[in-house]
């Protein structure tokens, strides 16, 4: 929604209050004003539309049926204002004579495409397990890595590699086990690697949703994990011009970004609006309690463009972004062989370490480009249809750097090229029953150069097709979906001079059932039921080579399957207004034939030294856990609230647990908000996150250093909103690690040569003009 | 369905033209182009023909280990004058990374640590901080005896002293060899 509408209102309403009961000392009326709001494009009802009579200061809320009564109006000439989170704000003049009922339609934003592709209106909202991150968890986490604010969300964690590399876990599963939607486009990069961070710039999102269950189905076949989708907040309509300037500041690595965003909607054209942004930063060397991380560096500069173009009937949008990153990676990490790493391990400290502060990036250091052109194009056909086409192109290039042996060139280069084009169809057949079909293609080439192989070139082709449909039956609310996505893989390799090529094909079946029933005004019950499927990626079938970063030799098999996710959802929800909010996901998911990466005999020996190997393998995985939240809000100034995340990894083949995968954490928060005149929206929030020890760790496979213990972390956070004049000036404060705790993480793949990064003081403004 | 034929049709030739710059068919060569995969040692003493020893693994990291590794043979009770050269090989093809070594001394270090044998080993070359590199040096050989010497190859860019230990950095090469004093 757009928020400065929002308060507006809310404070027009506050004041009008006032009048309102001045005013209401006049003769008796009981006309009713009644009907149903709905959205323009799927006539699907609205509910949370909130209606408000300007001249009486009277508002009232659709349910979820999308109704709205007036009751005891006056006769007269009303203007309404209809407004909503997604859509656009409606206001029309209404003649009230005698009892009406009057039925709205409202626009959805331009931008807001993406959800309504996604979630294919509201009711499907209703059905899917997600998670979307709040206002205030976006507000304290700007400035950081995608990884890093998407760890706010339960049943979220990160896989790190050392202090800038971040990547979201789901409930266990990451890389290319969950997809990653990019303002309504497949992110395709190189997503294999579990040290390659997503390319997304986090500021030109301010929507970051998180589909944990079957929902995902649309996007791919591969999400056996879930979804993470990244969305633009909508374009202005007001036919004005605005500026937002976004900068914060680590105090740890003595890190700076700056963010500004120029978007108008033309006066002398209302249906056009554009937006660009900029984004800059850079930071230095990490600090732990108790030394400096060398070369843990990072500088990144991104830009974006997007425009619009909205008429009655159609909308095309065109997006155009370019990130640019450069990673410093821990020289103490970048270890020769297996004897290094023994000795890393068995130093207190860093051994090759430079204990001081330095803005400056060495090898080993990761470079990566990632640019993507998307033109989205959006029409209401004959039959009730709306038809969406989505053309993209993406290119994403990473460059490598280990050591400089010889040449300044990188060991490693990776290019990739994806174009992709998405068209669906969704209808509303009546108001209980609902559906669309899709078809989807995606062509990619990859080309890797330098001095060390780890994967081969590739063209990869992928077409895909799903239906889905809807029903409301009652309190429940049911929906069905199937996919069938070919993919054919073409490898071409050179070995000691010889070329060659060979083709994999994978045809596979998807489908999902999700049902949702309301047990009461506050409770809903959600389930939902997948069979999925992933093709093995590149990676796992022809890998061969060494990681440096763990002084491992990794191997795969061209001879894998695809691997089969049978996975369910239980949700269960109550929420009273804003006083509770109880939230209990409990999942399972059964993986057929899970790519995993296992320990095997003998090392491989190298002039080098020894390396320890590890294969791929497949084996039969069971996943269970859950995510739970709990709010509580005592008064206005007071509110608590608990969430966890708990995961159990079984391999069933060897009837043993599965490494790397995230240990139970808990975290507990109070807030205290207050509000002044000059300071509004503020709080003053402690937290408190525990991370358990990682106990379930497989036995057969000696680690090099056992799991870390558990930790505690003391964080604390400060916001409000400033008036400045007619300005608002956003104020985030806030200190992680508060009592500069000195611990290791299971899940950072550098837990073997260094602490986590100690106390940071963080200050984030934001300005709009 | 006409239109969607358009489209895609159109989406193709984009995509075609956009990635016709790259050929996935013509692939780059998989062996490691730039690790040792070679070391040969050369001892030379005033009267007497140089001793070559030498340790590879021509098809490079992983695969095969490496298929030589000479046993060292020296006299007791002698001075020699050592060389070590590392070498690249892919697909039969020698390139020497020694000078490229050389040049950059100040990032490396070759360590001799012997076991079971006495040995005394000095380094006579020194690079522009006038720390050892290790490449050239003197060996003194002491009684007949049977051991080991395991060679290391350091990388330390940045952390480089006078007198490192020979853990310090990561190895380029770390491989012991079979010594024998006659």
């Amino acid at each position: 929604m757009n928020g400065s509408i929002f308060l507006r209102m809310i404070l027009a309403l506050l004041l009008a209050s006032g009048v309102a009961v001045a005013a209401a000392q006049q003769p008796p009326c009981t006309l009713t004003l009644s009907g149903s709001v709905a959205d323009a494009d799927e006539k699907a009802p609205l509910d949370k539309a909130v209606l408000f009579i300007k001249e009486l200061a009277r508002s009232t809320e659709t349910d979820a049926e999308g109704h709205y009564h007036f009751y005891d109006l006056c006769p007269g000439s009303y203007t309404i204002m209809i407004t909503h989170a997604d859509c656009d704000t409606l206001s029309l003049r209404v003649k009230i004579e005698s009892n009406l009922v009057k039925n709205f339609m409202l626009p959805h934003h331009y931008n807001q495409l993406a959800a309504v592709q996604v979630l294919a209106g509201q009711q499907s909202q209703d059905l899917q397990v997600r998670e979307s991150l709040s206002s205030r968890d976006l507000a304290e986490s700007r400035g950081q890595a995608l990884g890093e604010i998407l760890k706010r969300i339960t049943g979220v964690t990160v896989l790190q590699t050392g202090s800038t590399i971040f990547k979201p876990v789901i409930h266990g599963l990451h890389s290319q086990r969950i997809i990653l939607i990019n303002n309504g486009v497949r992110m395709e990069g190189q997503q294999w690697g579990s040290e390659h961070a997503p390319e997304i710039d986090p500021y030109v999102a301010d929507r970051f949703v998180v589909v944990k269950g079957a929902g995902a189905i649309r996007y791919g076949s591969d999400a056996i994990g879930g979804a993470v989708l990244v969305e633009p907040r909508p374009l202005p309509l007001d036919q004005q011009f605005h500026a937002e300037v976004n900068t914060g500041y680590f105090s740890n690595n003595r890190q700076y970004v700056a963010n500004v965003q120029l978007e108008q909607n033309l006066k002398s054209d209302p249906a056009f609006s554009w937006r660009t942004h900029v984004t800059f930063k850079r930071g230095g060397n990490a600090r732990t309690p108790d030394y400096w991380l060398n070369n843990t560096g990072l500088s990144e500069f991104n830009v974006a463009a997007m425009a619009a173009y909205r008429k009655s009937g159609y909308r095309a949008e065109l997006f155009l972004s370019g990130f640019s990153t450069t990673l410093g990676i821990f020289s103490g990490s970048h270890i020769g062989n297996l004897t290094d790493l023994q000795n890393a391990i068995a130093s207190e400290k860093p051994l090759q370490n430079i204990d001081r502060f330095s803005y400056r990036i060495g090898r080993p250091y990761q470079q990566v480009q990632h640019y993507l052109a998307k033109l989205r194009v959006f029409w209401s056909g004959s039959g009730g249809h709306r038809w969406q086409l989505v053309i993209a192109h993406q290119e994403n290039d990473r460059k490598e750097y280990d050591r400089a042996l010889i040449t300044d060139r990188p060991e490693l280069s990776l290019s990739i090229g994806t174009s992709s084009a998405d068209l669906s169809r969704e209808t509303t057949h009546s108001a209980v029953r609902s559906g669309g079909v899709g078809l989807q293609m995606l062509y990619q080439q990859n080309v890797w150069s330098g001095s060390r192989f780890f994967i081969p070139n590739f063209r990869n082709l992928t077409i895909g097709s799903y239906a889905f449909e809807r029903w409301q039956l009652g309190a429940y609310s049911i929906e069905g979906a199937l996919r069938f996505d070919y993919r054919s893989l073409l490898v071409f390799r050179n070995r000691n001079g010889m070329s060659s090529s060979t083709a994999r094909h994978f045809f596979n079946p998807s489908s999902t059932l999700s049902i949702s029933r309301k047990l009461s005004e506050n409770m809903q019950l959600r389930s939902n039921t997948s069979l999925a499927w992933r093709a093995p990626q590149v990676n796992e079938l022809y890998v061969n080579g060494l990681h440096h970063g763990t002084a491992s030799f990794e191997i795969g098999d061209a001879s894998f399957r695809a691997e089969r996710s049978y996975k369910q959802l239980l949700q269960w929800e109550y929420q009273q207004d804003s006083s509770w909010l109880i939230d209990v996901t409990v999942h399972g998911n059964y993986i057929v034939d899970f790519i995993n990466l296992v320990p095997s005999l003998p090392p491989t020996l190298t002039l080098r030294g020894a390396y320890p190997t590890f294969r791929f393998a497949q084996v039969d995985a069971l996943l269970y856990g859950t995510d739970f939240r709990i709010e509580h809000q005592w008064s206005a100034s007071w509110k608590g609230g608990l969430k966890g995340t708990l995961l159990w990894a079984r391999d069933l083949s060897k009837k043993d647990w599965l490494q790397q995968m995230p240990s139970h954490r808990f975290e507990t928060q109070l807030s205290y908000m207050f509000a002044t005149r000059r300071l509004r929206n503020g709080y003053v929030s402690p937290s408190l996150l525990h991370v358990l020890r990682q106990t379930r760790v497989p036995g057969g496979f000696v680690d090099y250093l056992p799991a870390p213990s558990a930790y505690t972390l003391l964080n604390m956070t400060l916001g409000t909103e400033l008036q400045l004049g007619k300005r608002d000036l956003g104020v985030v404060l806030g200190v992680y690690n508060v009592l500069n705790t000195r611990y290791r993480d299971y899940m950072n793949r550098f837990r073997y040569f260094n602490d986590e990064v100690g106390r940071n003081l963080v200050v984030q403004l934001k300005w709009k003009l | 369905m006409n239109l969607f034929k358009q489209l895609t049709g159109a989406v193709l030739l984009v995509a075609i033209t956009i990635t016709a710059c790259k050929k996935p068919s013509d692939a780059n060569d998989e062996n490691e182009h730039e690790a040792i995969n070679k070391m040969v040692l050369t001892f030379s003493r005033p009267g007497s023909a140089n001793l070559v020893f030498i340790a590879e693994d021509p098809d490079g990291d992983g695969g095969q280990p490496p298929s030589r590794v000479d046993t060292i043979r020296l006299v007791a009770g002698q001075t020699y004058s050592a060389n070590i050269q590392f070498i690249n090989i892919v697909n039969g093809v020698e390139k020497d990374l020694t000078p490229s070594i050389v040049a950059q001394g100040r990032s490396h270090e070759v360590f001799y640590v012997p076991s079971g044998v006495q040995l005394t080993i000095t380094k006579t070359d020194r690079d522009l901080s006038g720390f050892p590199i290790g490449v050239s040096t003197s060996w003194q050989s002491g009684p007949v005896a049977l051991g080991s010497v395991l060679i290391k190859l350091m990388h330390k860019t940045g952390i480089k002293g006078p007198n490192d230990s020979p853990d310090l950095g990561h190895s380029d090469l770390q491989l012991p060899m079979p010594l024998r004093l006659n």
